[in-house]
């Protein structure tokens, strides 16, 4: 049945509105699977710089002032503990307990001068990671969910994967996408906290369980298949139950394969890289998601939390947080690099705001997004850069002031695909991926 | 007698009266319409409308594009001439030379455009805006406003599949002019699958069934249905069908002239499978599949009926859904975050005390409509209310909060609602009309405009969740004595050592009516305050200190209200048959007419005669022969989609899932503070996001909605990949398959013998015996694995179960609804 759908745009737009359609049975699903898996491959745009992302999420908003965008000359309220130190990029310097990714800053950028409006933690994880700014009327897919949608992975691989929920959920949905690109969630622990062993790292939902076996799968599919054909002859022009079965079909392809199990089989690599990543989960989780990625997975979401500093943000920085990240974050971009993946593969470190310059009175900072800053590197981006900047005391953007619609948007430039991209929401409303977003041209290298 | 002289004189005046300007050519367009003099807004902005160049992608759109801004959709004929005429210096008309006017060079690609190329320059599309301009580029203002828009023929109907029709179209204006647009106008199609219409108006039918193509014109929206009958064989004779109610004769009325048979009457196993799912959300038992096979007694199905709609879990299930309808959107009550899942449980007790009364449908969209958090109380009385449910939370008790008159958690949310959404939101939920494009600009498929937007919603003008003015100084006290008995508790817990796991209390507020409201919302031409007024209906006549949403509420049950009894009526069909009869269920629009507005029609009628008695309505569907068709087609039927001719095999709600999947493996789900108790079924969950990972996961899968906007859209209905992957592999599930002291476990301690063992698992999971063919395959199976020895181990025959239970669960059979 074709589940007629009023947009406000008109007839013009009928294809649009077919293929954007994903889920109503407008089309026999198959049919859509048939037209979704064409469009994939007439769409390998040819301004495809990069074809998938990895994104270091540090949820809780992260004290940029103290990392990225440093303001030594600020009064002693402002200015905070840490000193600037020299990076790899000409004229670039980051926080002195970022030494390790002072080493590869020659591969990165930092957008120093990003800014919104929302210092409240939810709404802003929101348009962090959809890239427009959130309202009541409509949920906005996240940048993984619009990646499964306009690119997807191959056969057997789940193109959206994420270490964990975004807040719970709040972030990192498919929102008007519908269920069907929604990430794949990772369970488990990565190995014995020493960055050795086995891990138990798994793919939610798409890797039997424990004590299930390939055999078993095959058997019990046999058995299915006798219990099944009464009901499927039953009504053979059903677009719902032609549309389960491909989707079953698909479904035991992606169990058989063992391409993104594999991905967390983190004893193949060596000790020296296991070590270099950090022992962490977070670190150990980046060298999955680099293998993942490897795999052909298109976008990997990966949580550092504990950044809402609102009591001793030095203390918490100095000995925990910084060393953290700087050890992983620094670790993937040079892997990357060395592996030659660094071209094709994005790396986003970002937070849903910064913190308030002005120290409170248990010496930690607060909410504050009216400016921040984050970190991007590797697939199209300019190498050894700083974009924009803050006032003297990093109150707010001076020069090239940027919006999260505007990285969103330039991301997906480098993934080739139009930021202006309209898809139709399940009302039949086409919404553009993001309304507001401009491609930085600075940014892209 | 002329002289020289005055020739000179009439020719001068016949220069200054008419431009000097070729002598008007005729356009022909393709329907056959032969213009002289063509009009601006007939025929110009009919045009540029049809081509889309005023959609918001393109020109329409706020910043225009290319520097060419025009109204959206066209609403504004004077600005779209400015723009087109005057601005930029004329350049975008040349009355010298037409052909170099920048809008014929942008629009057939001579010049570059954005818009690439939209017609040639042999077009008749060129022919006509080339007149126009070659005539001046004349406009007469409201020239072209229409009045109606006259389809010929009304309605489509072919005598089989593969004929083609056109349409005429005769728009009348209102300065009493017609004449024929038919190349002007829009065609669009409901169902590209039934007939095909192209964009000169001729309709293709292609497969049997029926459905709508929508023309417009400059704003004007007809729908025109189209009927496609099945093709019968010589010799058919379309047989009688007993009726049980005007259900049936409305509905069996109309497949008649599709020539479509509807299926036979479902089977028992089918029916009771089928309107337990519906009703209760809830697989039956294997004893109660057998007792009800066995029953004899030729009333049996409206028994169960009976028995099924008086069911506990029936209004649960009918709760889930009003807190879908009303938006209970757990993140986005009144903080504090621990108090919010038990916020959202008293919605749902709220609706399902109701439901479970059978409280007349008008009498709960008071309730809801009408709410503040006082009702009657004093500030005391209301201080005291709130601490007395405060206090239950946390003690983890049931509330009293369904004893309340009104829902005033509806208004209770944490973050400021404008009056726009409480317009949309009300909209949606009590009249089944979507106005949210209105905000913006005329609904270009509905007739709503933003002066109709902003007048409905400037009805909710006054409702506040706050500190209202007159008790600010009782508040402040109220509040500090508030926190400090909190603070002085947490002290004294802490004092001795204790953890402080005690529930946080926020300032209080309440829902209430602004004696000084912000000014209301206005007009968008000359800004003046719109007075408030119900949509399509009057302007609500408000005595000051009256709340309006009573005013709103009144026109809303009012027996000659197009939407609210409808609308309902509408929403409760939806869920029995998957598909509304305005589909879908919460888009009534001009655009969007019912499949069968008789049947809609008499199942309004009914409700309002019955004092909108719901229980009696859905008794009345569920007895139907309708609801009872098997969903097995036959050769008449297979292409139908909307017109009820058979069941139709649909998917369930993810609450209905989850307690399903419960069912048939005898478990049951651990829900966090104040959600649920522990064993509670989903769907008796207010929350919309609970704590349990497993449920949470599967709801996020099969897509339970979060209530965040305003849409039966919302609730994802699409089967999706992830599904498949969840009933194969989920580790919740497949350690729930294997547990020591589930139903299967209980089953195999029953029935030592292993046909009998299957049976009980076919009866428990699908509601019916197994066929010898399926008994055969599990036998082989079994036999291959385990055959059934007297040596057997017990362990090695729960593996065979395990296997079979796990084939149950992942059958199409089993997942859906049918």
């Amino acid at each position: 049945m074709t589940v007629r759908k009023t947009d406000c745009e008109g007839f013009h737009r009928r294809d649009v509105l077919k293929f954007g359609a994903a889920g109503l049975f407008g089309l026999g699903l198959p049919e859509l699977l048939r037209l979704e898996a064409q469009a994939a491959r007439d769409g390998t745009a040819r301004n495809r710089k990069a074809n998938a992302v990895i994104m270091l999420w540090l949820g809780g908003g992260p004290a940029t002032i103290d990392m990225w965008d440093l303001k030594p000359e600020a009064p002693e309220g402002i200015r905070g503990e840490f000193k600037p130190i020299a990076t790899k990029a000409e004229g670039v310097q980051i926080c002195e307990h970022l030494p390790k990714t002072a080493q590869v800053m020659n591969h990165a950028l930092l957008v120093r001068s990003l800014h919104h409006t929302i210092p409240s933690h939810g709404p802003a994880t929101v348009f962090m990671t959809t890239g427009n700014k959130p309202t009541p009327a409509l949920q906005y897919p996240a940048l993984g969910s619009l990646v499964s949608k306009l690119m997807p992975a191959k056969p057997g691989v789940p193109p959206y994967v994420s270490f964990g929920e975004i807040r719970g959920g709040v972030g990192g949905a498919a929102g008007y996408l519908g269920t069907a690109y929604n990430p794949f969630i990772v369970e488990g622990s990565a190995g014995n906290g020493r960055g050795k062993g086995g891990t138990t790292l798994r793919v939610r939902g798409i890797q039997l369980p424990n004590g299930f076996t390939l055999d078993e799968l095959n058997d019990r599919e046999g058995l299915l298949r006798g219990f099944d054909r009464t009901f499927k002859a039953i009504d053979k022009s059903a677009d719902i139950v032609d549309g389960f079965d491909a989707f079953h079909k698909q479904a035991l392809e992606i169990l058989r394969s063992d391409r993104t199990k594999k991905a967390f089989h983190l004893e193949e690599e060596s000790t020296a890289t296991r070590e270099r990543y950090g022992s962490t989960t977070f670190g150990q989780g980046a060298l999955a998601a680099r293998r993942l990625v490897e795999a052909g997975v298109r976008f990997v979401t990966l949580t550092l939390g504990g950044w809402d500093t609102h009591q001793k943000t030095f203390e918490r920085c100095k000995t925990n947080l910084l060393p953290t990240l700087d050890t992983t974050l620094s670790a993937l971009i040079e892997d990357l690099q060395q592996r030659g993946m660094l071209d094709s593969t994005i790396v986003y470190c970002a937070g849903e705001f910064g913190r308030t310059p002005k120290v409170n009175k248990n010496v930690g900072r607060d909410h504050w997004a009216r400016s921040m800053a984050v970190l991007l590197a590797g697939g199209g981006f300019r190498k050894g850069y700083a974009h924009g900047t803050t006032d003297a005391h990093g109150m707010a953007p001076e020069i090239d002031p940027v919006t999260p619609d505007d990285v969103s948007a330039t991301i997906f430039h480098n993934l080739g695909i139009d930021p202006h991209t309209e898809l139709m929401t399940s009302t039949g409303r086409p919404i553009a991926l993001f309304r507001e977003g401009k491609v930085i041209s600075k940014l892209l290298a | 007698m002329c002289t020289k002289s005055t020739l000179i004189i009439l020719s001068a005046c016949l220069l200054v009266c008419f431009p000097p300007i070729s002598l008007a050519a005729e356009v022909q367009l393709p329907q056959g319409e032969k213009l002289t003099s063509i009009d601006f807004e007939r025929h110009i902005m009919g045009l540029l409308g049809r081509m889309g160049c005023a959609s918001g992608s393109c020109h329409g759109s706020f910043q225009g594009k290319g520097g060419l801004t025009l109204s959206l959709f066209g609403y504004d004929p004077a600005k779209d001439y400015q723009a087109l005429v005057r601005d930029q210096n004329g350049r975008r008309v040349d009355f010298a030379n037409p052909d170099n006017s920048l809008l014929l060079l942008k629009a057939t690609g001579q010049s570059p455009h954005g818009g690439l190329t939209r017609f040639g320059k042999s077009s008749w599309q060129y022919q006509l805006i080339r007149e126009w301009i070659a005539q001046g580029a004349p406009w007469k203002a409201g020239s072209g406003s229409v009045q109606t828009l006259q389809i010929t023929p009304a309605e489509c109907v072919f005598d089989k599949p593969g004929g083609r029709l056109s349409l005429q179209v005769t728009a009348h204006y209102a300065n009493g002019a017609s004449e024929n647009v038919t190349s002007l106008c829009e065609f669009r199609t409901n169902d590209d699958a039934v007939a095909d219409v192209s964009n000169l108006g001729v309709v293709h039918a292609l497969r049997p069934g029926d459905t709508a193509v929508v023309v417009s014109y400059r704003g004007s929206v007809v729908p025109v249905r189209v009927l496609v009958p099945t093709e019968t064989k010589a010799g058919f004779v379309y047989p009688t069908i007993p009726e049980v109610n005007y259900i049936d004769r409305e509905v069996f009325a109309k497949l008649k002239r599709l020539n479509m048979v509807p299926s036979d009457l479902a089977s028992d196993e089918e029916f009771l499978r089928r309107v337990s799912l519906d009703t209760i959300g809830k697989l039956p038992t294997a004893e109660e599949v057998r007792r009800f096979l066995g029953d004899p007694s030729p009333d049996k199905r409206e028994k169960k009926i009976d028995e099924l709609l008086n069911h506990p879990l029936h209004a649960a299930l009918w709760a889930t859904k009003f807190c879908d309808i009303t938006g209970n959107n757990t993140d986005a009550l009144e903080n504090p975050l621990q108090r919010k899942p038990h916020q959202s449980q008293m919605w749902h007790d709220w609706f399902r005390k109701r439901l479970a009364e059978n409280m007349p449908y008008d009498q709960l969209v008071h309730g809801v409509l009408t709410a503040t958090s006082r009702e009657d109380r004093s500030l005391e009385e209301y201080v005291k209310h709130v601490e007395k449910y405060e206090e239950a939370q946390e003690k983890g008790q049931v509330t009293d909060y369904a004893e309340r008159k009104t829902l005033d958690l509806f208004w209770r949310r944490q973050q400021r609602v404008t009056v726009e959404e409480w317009g949309e939101k009300t909209a949606a939920a009590f009249l089944g009309v979507r106005l949210e494009c209105a905000q913006c600009h005329k609904h270009p498929f509905d007739r709503w405009t933003q002066e109709d937007y902003r007048a409905y919603a400037n009805i909710f003008n006054a409702v506040a969740f706050a500190v209202p003015p007159r008790d600010q100084k009782q508040y402040r006290q109220i509040n500090e004595e508030r926190a400090k008995r909190s603070q002085n508790r947490a002290n004294e817990l802490r004092r001795m050592g204790q953890q402080v796991t005690f529930l946080p209390v926020v300032p209080l507020r309440e829902v209430f009516l602004h004696p000084n409201p912000p000014r209301p919302l206005t007009h968008p031409d000359t800004g003046k305050p719109l007075p408030a007024k119900t949509l399509g209906g009057p302007e609500l006549k408000v005595a000051s200190g009256e709340d309006p949403r009573e005013a709103l509420w009144k026109w809303m049950r009012e027996p000659s209200n197009p939407f609210f009894a409808r609308s309902f009526v509408n929403r409760v069909w939806g869920h029995y048959f998957s598909v509304g009869i305005v589909h879908p269920v919460d888009d009534f629009s001009l655009a969007n007419p019912p499949s069968n507005e008789k049947l809609l029609d008499a199942l309004a009628t009914d409700f309002i005669q019955s004092g909108f008695d719901i229980r009696k309505l859905e008794k009345t569907i569920l007895l139907s022969r309708t609801y009872q068709l098997s969903s097995t087609p036959n050769e008449t039927n297979k292409f139908d989609r909307n017109n009820y001719s058979r069941c139709y095999i649909r998917p369930l709600m993810a609450e209905v899932v989850v307690d399903m999947l419960n069912d048939a493996l005898g478990a049951t789900e651990k829900w966090g503070p104040g959600e649920g108790r522990e064993g509670a079924r989903a769907i008796e969950i207010g929350a919309s996001r609970v704590q349990n990972a497993g449920v949470n996961h599967l709801f996020r899968v099969f897509g339970r909605p979060p209530r965040a906007a305003a849409c039966d859209c919302e609730r994802a209905m699409d089967p999706a990949l992830p599904q498949k992957l969840f009933l194969m592999a989920d580790p919740t599930l497949q350690q729930k398959l294997r547990a020591p002291n589930g139903l299967l476990a209980s089953i195999l301690k029953n029935k030592k013998n292993d046909l009998e063992a299957l049976s009980e698992l076919f009866l428990s999971t699908l509601g019916r015996e197994p066929t010898e063919q399926e008994k055969q395959a599990f036998v082989q199976f079994r036999d291959r694995k385990a055959p059934e020895t007297p040596g057997r181990s017990a362990a090695d025959r729960r593996a065979v179960f395990n296997d079979t239970l796990w084939a149950l669960l992942n059958t199409t059979e089993f997942i859906f609804n049918h």
